[in-house]
């Protein structure tokens, strides 16, 4: 329900923006929590809940990066083939380029921890890397931010 | 673009360094007055120009060949050996700093060297040709900086500078194979190259040339990573940046692990109406009751300033129903439940009726809580305002 709702928010905002709109990303955020709080109040477990929350965080997350970047595409698609897709359409997607070097177990690392970072080559999985790196702590921090002033708020009660 | 300014534009990216790198300007821009007023005629001379080749410690024609070399410079080069010609009296001004060049040329090597990263740093200058030129490698190549090196793009003007700082270094280390070196891999062109220095006794063909290319771009992404990540400046070695990235990489998702747990967690307790309210009001009214579970954002909605927020004006700037309401607060809208809601931006929620995302009507009992939409009100500003 909510995994709808994260594809009409996106296309709805449609265009590229750099991650450093920072009211975005927390928009989007906020958003997506209320939807998630939303589709079953009580009935789901706290994990679940969590687990939604997370999915939240990342796919807003890639959302407000901006298609441009090759790991918020990838861990988009990553997000929405969840939902059990059978029939994969067979795409025009270049997927695999296949960098060789899988000698270095940094780099392997690396890759692993990127979305999107298997079919990179070096250079650019550094640069992606590096945006990944800055989204995502614009990321903590924004939920640090409401998990600090929702505590807050519930504490003044 | 006048090319007596150029070396000096060139030589102003290492302006940041030492008041040394000034005084070469002042040089240079010496000679480029002295240039002007005299008149421009080809002939070589290799003469007396006294100070300006004493300083090169090489005998006048290497240097002048040195200088002719940069056959796109060879306008200013010519000119330069034409202000050898006539007078000592600017050239006092190389004498004096003349202790200061060694180090110059060390510091405007560098600034030669950021002519690799700022080429790299905009791929529609790496035409893929390379150029080797010979260098120092005692200095480790630093941070790319994009704006003042854009202007060294031109090959010729950085070329010029690279000249006269191997002209200086001479001085400092005189070396004939380095010169030499200069000589051989030059030539004047204009295209836009990715200057790849090619240290001494290194390989100059092109299959080595864009394996550096690629060594120095790489290297240069590492360096934007290590700024990233907090507490990477000060380690070398790429294995141990690399680990340190991957920590803390790992440490952030883990975060966000954690804090989506702890957002569950607080969730029940939360009353995410107002919030909903508030979003609303920020970001247009929104289709509610779409059956059970699905919010159609209508893209035609957004408005774009809404409110002075940035937010607002990423917005697609499409004003359709101004049921959005600015800080200004305007009553009203009865178009839906949401945009009834969104009238309170400020007071939140002045009829403290339902939330926007009425899904089922399970919720609308959640939302009947006015006290605690003020003070949430305060805590999503201030999650806001990030």
């Amino acid at each position: 329900m909510y995994r709808r709702s994260f594809k009409d928010t996106k296309s709805s905002l449609g265009s590229p923006n750099p991650n450093f709109s920072k009211p975005m990303v927390a928009l989007r955020f906020l958003r997506a929590l209320s939807l998630v709080r939303c589709s079953g109040p009580g009935a789901r477990s706290p994990s679940y809940r969590a687990r939604g929350i997370r999915r939240a965080a990342y796919a807003c997350m890639a959302a407000s990066a901006g298609p441009r970047r090759a790991w918020s595409r990838a861990l988009l698609r990553k997000i929405r083939r969840r939902p059990g897709r059978g029939l994969r359409r067979p795409r025009a997607v270049i997927r695999r380029r296949r960098p060789v070097g899988g000698g270095d177990p940094l780099e392997v690392a690396l890759r692993r921890l990127v979305p999107g970072g298997g079919c990179m080559e070096y250079c650019r999985l550094l640069e992606e890397a590096a945006d990944y790196v800055k989204c995502l702590a614009m990321q903590v921090r924004l939920m640090q931010t409401i998990v600090d002033s929702a505590s807050h708020v519930n504490s003044i009660d | 673009m006048e090319p007596p300014r150029s070396s000096g534009v060139g030589i102003d990216n290492s302006g940041e360094y030492s008041p040394e790198i000034a005084e070469t300007l002042r040089f240079e821009e010496e000679i480029q007055s002295l240039i002007h007023p005299s008149s421009f005629d080809g002939s070589a001379a290799p003469t007396g120009g006294g100070s300006f080749t004493a300083l090169l410690g090489l005998p006048a024609n290497q240097a002048v060949e040195l200088l002719h070399d940069s056959g796109a410079r060879e306008p200013l080069a010519s000119r330069i050996r034409v202000g050898e010609h006539p007078v000592h009296r600017p050239f006092h001004l190389p004498l004096d700093c003349s202790s200061a060049f060694p180090s110059n040329a060390t510091l405007v090597d560098r600034a030669a060297r950021f002519s690799v990263f700022a080429a790299e740093g905009s791929p529609a200058s790496s035409s893929g040709r390379l150029k080797a030129e010979p260098q120092d490698s005692d200095s480790p190549p630093l941070d790319p900086i994009p704006t003042g090196p854009a202007k060294r793009k031109d090959t010729g003007r950085s070329k010029c500078d690279v000249r006269l700082s191997l002209s200086f270094k001479s001085q400092a280390k005189v070396t004939a194979k380095k010169s030499k070196n200069a000589e051989e891999n030059t030539d004047g062109d204009k295209l836009p190259y990715v200057h790849v220095r090619a240290r001494r006794g290194q390989a100059t063909d092109n299959h080595s040339l864009a394996e550096r290319a690629r060594r120095e771009k790489i290297n240069a992404r590492m360096k934007l990573l290590q700024e990233l990540v907090p507490g990477c400046s000060k380690i070398t070695g790429t294995a141990l940046v690399l680990d340190e990235i991957i920590n803390h990489v790992q440490t952030l998702q883990r975060q966000v692990e954690f804090l989506s747990m702890r957002l569950a967690a607080v969730n029940p307790r939360i009353d995410f109406s107002s919030l909903d309210s508030y979003l609303s009001a920020e970001c247009g009214p929104v289709t509610v009751r779409n059956g059970p579970g699905g919010v159609v954002v209508d893209p035609s909605l957004w408005p774009t300033d809404a409110t002075a927020e940035a937010t607002r004006r990423l917005l697609v700037p499409q004003f359709w129903h101004i049921d959005l309401v600015p800080p200004q607060l305007q009553p009203q809208q009865s178009l839906t439940t949401w945009e009834r809601d969104g009238a309170a931006h400020s007071q939140l929620l002045p009829n403290p009726t339902t939330s926007l995302f009425l899904y089922d009507p399970a919720n609308s009992g959640d939302t009947n809580v006015p006290h605690r939409t003020a003070k949430l009100k305060t805590a999503e500003d201030r999650a806001l305002n990030l």
